[in-house]
């Protein structure tokens, strides 16, 4: 009998709490356990710490039949430390300490309702697994990340549903060894609501934060016009 | 006028000092007072993703570090220069830290634009932004990639004025200068 493969999920988010990152990496993960996959989970900005040798980064890395970067978008592109994790990848692999991690799949989610605005950033991801010598497994491009706001996926509402199937298909795709298929993109990319309430719902959303920090009147502040 | 050369480039970069030299060089020959940032040694935590520069104390970052100068030096510049090796297609870790701290540039608000989704920015001041990025060889899907970058920033921040140029190592300096001046015509930006 085989050992189990092994998934490692590394959650690009900082935020400690409310990470819609985590909520879809971590559905993901479940649905490769339940297919006997052995899953790790790491949150970058934690391994990454100025004091961190990052080791255990690197390490689970090297343990890894697969890799799932799971991580916002942040101004077209991924966030800072992300970048900066998987530069210390790629440096590793530079150095002739190959990783035994052989595939490469990424989900990125955004605030913005139209998943395309996400392309760029799983075009970076294609890119640094085929500079470091992995198997790039596909992409997975989200929008309208706050309607999942880090909760736990499989308790939401029925609009939704479409973005656990996505991830459904996907677990089923890879535990086959195969790319994650066109369908999981498609059911990805179904609209939980039209465009135009969900920017309405979105500014809605900002008075709301704005009153219980007592800051509405200043939402708009010029501060370097001073 | 003032140009901000954001200079992205690590520790260990080493084949960046002899670009970054000819960036800076060229941008005074064409009158540009130059202020060059080495973001290397700046003190930047990484952006929290905490929307606090939206909703908390709107218009700035909540961590009190150097992004808070490094951001309104690139309000104030007449033309920002984002220098970094070209990183999977993107900019470097240490350049993207200090982007990601823009936000605060930028309002809350969605609204359609382009037929997308996306925030206007804080002010009506518009952005230059010229993108130099340097691949340690030649490499055309990642030089693709950063020229997309710059232009779905562009978008991102109001239509800012924007152009990309792309350098090879070690190609040497005429090809480098002619990119260059392409990129500066494309701004349309003159000291």
């Amino acid at each position: 009998m085989s050992a189990p493969r092994k998934v490692l999920l590394l959650v690009g988010s900082p935020r400690r709490s409310r990470s819609t990152s985590l909520s879809l990496g971590s559905y993901l993960l479940a649905r490769l356990q339940a297919l006997g996959w052995q899953t790790q989970m790491l949150r970058i900005v934690a391994e990454l710490r100025e004091d961190g040798t990052r080791e255990a980064l690197l390490a689970a890395v090297d343990q890894a039949d697969l890799i799932v970067l799971a991580t916002p978008l942040y101004l077209d592109s991924l966030p800072s430390e992300t970048i900066r994790a998987l530069e210390c990848i790629a440096r590793r692999r530079g150095d002739g300490q190959a990783p035994k991690a052989r595939t490469f799949m990424a989900i990125v989610n955004s605030g913005f309702p139209e998943s395309h605005q996400n392309d760029l950033a799983l075009a970076m991801c294609r890119r640094f697994a085929a500079q470091v010598g992995m198997r790039w497994a596909g992409g997975l491009a989200l929008g309208g990340g706050p309607a999942i706001d880090g909760q736990p996926l499989d308790r939401h509402s029925r609009a939704l549903r479409p973005v656990a199937a996505a991830l459904d298909v996907m677990a089923t795709a890879l535990d086959q060894g195969q790319p994650v298929p066109a369908q999981a993109q498609h059911l990805a990319s179904r609209q939980c609501m039209p465009h135009w309430l969900y920017r309405l719902d979105g500014n809605l959303l900002w008075y709301r934060l704005a009153l219980k920090r007592r800051s509405v009147t200043k939402l708009r502040a010029r501060p370097y016009e001073s | 006028m003032q140009a901000v050369v954001l200079d992205g480039s690590g520790a260990g970069d080493g084949e960046m000092g002899a670009p970054r030299e000819l960036l800076v060089r060229e941008l005074q020959a064409r009158g540009w007072q130059v202020d060059t940032r080495a973001l290397r040694e700046a003190a930047i935590a990484p952006c929290r993703g905490c929307f606090g520069c939206w909703i908390t104390t709107p218009g700035t970052c909540v961590i009190d570090d150097d992004n808070r100068a490094l951001t309104r030096a690139v309000y104030d510049a007449d033309l920002v220069a984002l220098f970094t090796p070209i990183t999977f297609g993107g900019y470097s870790s240490t350049l993207k830290r200090a982007l990601d701290h823009w936000i605060p540039l930028i309002s809350p608000f969605f609204r359609r634009f382009h037929g997308e989704t996306h925030h206007p920015m804080r002010y009506a001041r518009r952005l230059s932004v010229l993108g130099v990025g340097v691949l340690a060889q030649p490499d055309a899907e990642s030089e693709d990639i950063f020229r997309n970058l710059l232009q779905r920033n562009a978008r991102n921040l109001d239509d800012a004025r924007h152009a990309a140029v792309v350098w090879v190592a070690g190609q040497g300096t005429q090809p480098m200068r002619a990119a260059l001046t392409r990129g500066l015509g494309e701004l349309e930006v003159t000291p």
